[in-house]
């Protein structure tokens, strides 16, 4: 019983917001059925008008489709014409998707609770949590004629959902980011099945220059023991070692204190106060919990950070999300493990040429 | 004697009621089951005019071209609605079957098809397939599928093999060496739920059971093993009567208890495997809907085989039509929250005795 019954009063939240929203939108889907056999026809005419203009100034030498790909779990995926129907069951997807430039081919995504960016409020949940498990709408899939289905590895998608789209003859990307270097392979590979591999190779180009230029500036500083705090209802959970959490926190400047396992994500109460952490960092706070709360925990007084008051709220998000927005979210954690260091300022969006 | 095997009842006016009574809930259940198989395949997230819905479902059984509907609604109700509903009616009636012949053979109230065992073997098998980092798919099922089965199958030999030594009586046997392995097997699936990390959601979703991921693969392995295992079940009717009225009885009517015994287990066994194997591990049905079938019909098993077998279906049906409607809830809680007050109710007004 670890990670996935962390923060009980949002998710239960979360299940009642999914049936509203099941109960709301059960008649969305096929609005262009009733002239069935002109509508097969039109897509084969029409395609070739669209495509021709936007190929033609492209000076790609070899044509971008059909691509296959290697995906995260080292399946080959082969998408044999340019997306145009994406669907993106995680929430880094959906953000990588539209700071490619290419939101407007999104047609379903997961549901996020912190959704970014805004314009893709619009677009209808395909996958939810249900209070229980992750629940995939297949049937929402299928009738939204989809091409490509970016899915999270290590169970973020229910593998089984994987297999069952994969079989309707759906391709599935499947990325997961277990590392900062692979959140940039990452939004290459999206950008390669959606067309979109220019952009994502600038994107990752500007996202490796900024990370350097953090790395650089926090250089000479010491480095500091950093508690990050992601809950701490039923035992404290942080960064587990080797995590990509625990390798922003190094790459920000901070030696991070670890579960002392891989995939624990609790960490002992007395680990951590051995630890003795010099800077501690909220990311429930999100969730209202607050710097003096902390001061107060039985026998938390004499760690370093208590008595130098180095407890600072921190937005989660950005840092912990393996999308794009990592560099805004390096940027944060730098500054907020060294105080004095002039961190330089990177744009939240990596922008697109 | 004889009159006992064929419905043991207090006089013939009660008998000849109950028989009306038996044929009306097995035409009232199918005429239920085709207004649930129609509503399941009808009813969904993605809404699909009726019309088109029929026409799909008759262009795929009879390979006909009526469905002028776009293409990707007919893969909606025949790849994603149909082997969902099918899978619901045979685990629904397969866990009826099975828990009425548990219950039958080991005399005992409490008994479910997961009595010997099976489901703490199955979902062991379930747990190591998920832990196990390769996918393999062998017939169209994936290794938790594989495991599941072998698993559920593996705890009840292991059970019926251990209970055969010692001094006990082989109805207390069965059911204590059931209890022993089954705590073995759910301490074993504590600690691979424990050492499970990020996988332990799937383990948790197969625990809870559900027809989400139903394919034509699995309704046609789990439909002939249930369908043809309950068909044997009934036709040993008149057996399992007999050992109704205790095991000494039975063997003086001439029946070789040991080896219908074995028969009988086997066959509840391996309808309870395939319906696990499909759908994860769904309680209450197996347990309820064969008490509830008694009560209306009372014991003969010549009615409470067909009966439950309907309208376990039945229940099935409805309540993954009512969990996907209400917005995919886990299809147990479905079930206890529909079965549990009308049991409740049925149990206090029945005001002739109930035994099994």
């Amino acid at each position: 019983m670890h990670a996935p019954s962390r923060r009980p009063l949002p998710f239960a939240a979360l299940a009642l917001a999914l049936a509203v929203v099941a109960g709301a939108c059960s008649s969305a889907a096929p609005t262009e059925a009733p002239s069935a056999a002109p509508a097969t026809e039109a897509p084969a005419t029409a395609a070739p008008a669209t495509t021709a203009p936007t190929e033609a100034p492209t000076p790609s030498p070899v044509p971008a489709f059909p691509v296959t790909l290697t995906d995260d779990e080292g399946t080959a995926v082969t998408i044999p014409a340019e997306p145009q129907r994406i669907v993106s069951l995680t929430p880094a997807a959906t953000e990588t998707l539209f700071a490619l430039g290419v939101g407007d081919r999104v047609v379903g995504k997961a549901q996020d609770i912190m959704l970014f960016p805004p314009e893709a409020e619009s677009v209808p949940d395909f996958e939810a949590f249900d209070g229980s498990a992750i629940v995939v709408d297949t049937e929402k899939i299928v009738a939204a004629k989809t091409d490509l289905v970016i899915a999270g590895g290590n169970y973020l998608t229910p593998p089984e959902a994987i297999t069952k789209i994969r079989s309707l003859g759906i391709p599935v990307v499947v990325v997961y980011a277990s590392t900062v270097d692979k959140v940039f392979t990452d939004i290459e590979l999206i950008g390669q099945a959606t067309g979109a591999t220019e952009a994502a190779t600038a994107m990752t180009t500007y996202m490796r220059d900024q990370f350097k230029a953090i790395a650089d500036a926090v250089a000479g500083q010491p480095k500091p023991r950093v508690y990050y705090e992601i809950d701490a209802t039923g035992g404290y959970w942080t960064a587990s070692d080797k995590s990509f959490l625990a390798e922003m926190i190094q790459l920000a400047g901070g030696e991070p204190i670890t579960t002392g396992s891989p995939d624990k994500y609790d960490i002992a109460a007395e680990r951590l106060i051995a630890a003795d952490p010099e800077v501690i960092l909220l990311a429930d706070a999100a969730w209202g919990v607050k710097a003096e709360d902390v001061a107060k925990r039985a026998g938390w007084k004499v760690l370093t950070a208590v008595k130098n008051n180095a407890i600072l709220a921190i937005d989660d998000t950005t840092i912990s999300r393996p999308g794009p927005r990592i560099i805004g979210g390096l940027a944060i954690l730098a500054a907020a493990i060294h105080a004095d260091a002039t961190i330089p300022a990177v744009s939240p969006v990596p922008a697109v040429p | 004697m004889a009159a006992a095997l064929h419905g043991p009842g207090p006089g013939l006016a009660t008998a000849s009621r109950t028989r009306d009574r038996r044929l009306w809930l097995v035409t009232g259940g199918l005429v239920v089951l085709v207004i649930g198989l129609v509503l399941g395949i009808a009813l969904g997230t993605v809404a699909i005019p009726y019309g088109d819905t029929v026409a799909i479902i008759i262009d795929g059984i009879f390979g006909t071209k009526l469905s002028t509907a776009d293409p990707a609604l007919a893969t909606i109700v025949w790849d994603l609605r149909m082997p969902r509903v099918l899978v619901a009616v045979t685990v629904g009636a397969g866990l009826s079957v099975a828990g009425a012949t548990f219950q039958g053979l080991l005399r005992n109230p409490l008994a479910d098809p997961y009595v010997l065992g099976t489901a703490s073997g199955a979902a062991l098998g379930a747990a190591i397939g998920v832990l196990i980092p390769i996918r393999v798919m062998i017939a169209g099922f994936g290794l938790i599928q594989a495991l599941a089965f072998t698993g559920a199958l593996l705890s009840v030999t292991v059970v019926y093999r251990l209970s055969r030594v010692g001094g006990l009586s082989p109805l207390t046997g069965l059911l204590l060496t059931g209890y022993a392995v089954a705590s073995l097997l759910a301490a074993g699936l504590t600690m691979a739920m424990y050492l499970s990390g990020t996988a332990l959601r799937q383990i948790f979703t197969y625990l809870l059971g559900s027809f989400e991921q139903a394919t034509w693969e699995q309704v046609l392995a789990a439909a002939p093993l249930v369908i043809g295992g309950s068909l044997l079940v009934m036709t040993r009717s008149r057996t399992l009567n007999a050992l109704l009225l205790g095991e000494e009885t039975a063997a003086h009517l001439g029946i070789n208890v040991p080896r219908e015994r074995a028969i009988l287990l086997a066959l509840a066994s391996l309808i309870t495997a395939a319906a696990v194997t499909v759908s994860g591990l769904i309680g209450f049905v197996g347990l309820v809907i064969p008490h509830v079938t008694r009560l209306l019909v009372g014991p003969n098993a010549r009615g409470v085989l067909p009966v439950a077998m309907i309208w376990g279906a039945n229940l099935l049906v409805f309540a993954d039509l009512a969990a996907r409607v209400i917005g995919d809830i886990p299809v147990g809680v479905v079930t206890a929250v529909i079965g549990a007050p009308f049991f409740l109710a049925l149990l206090r007004r029945t005001r002739t005795g109930y035994e099994l």
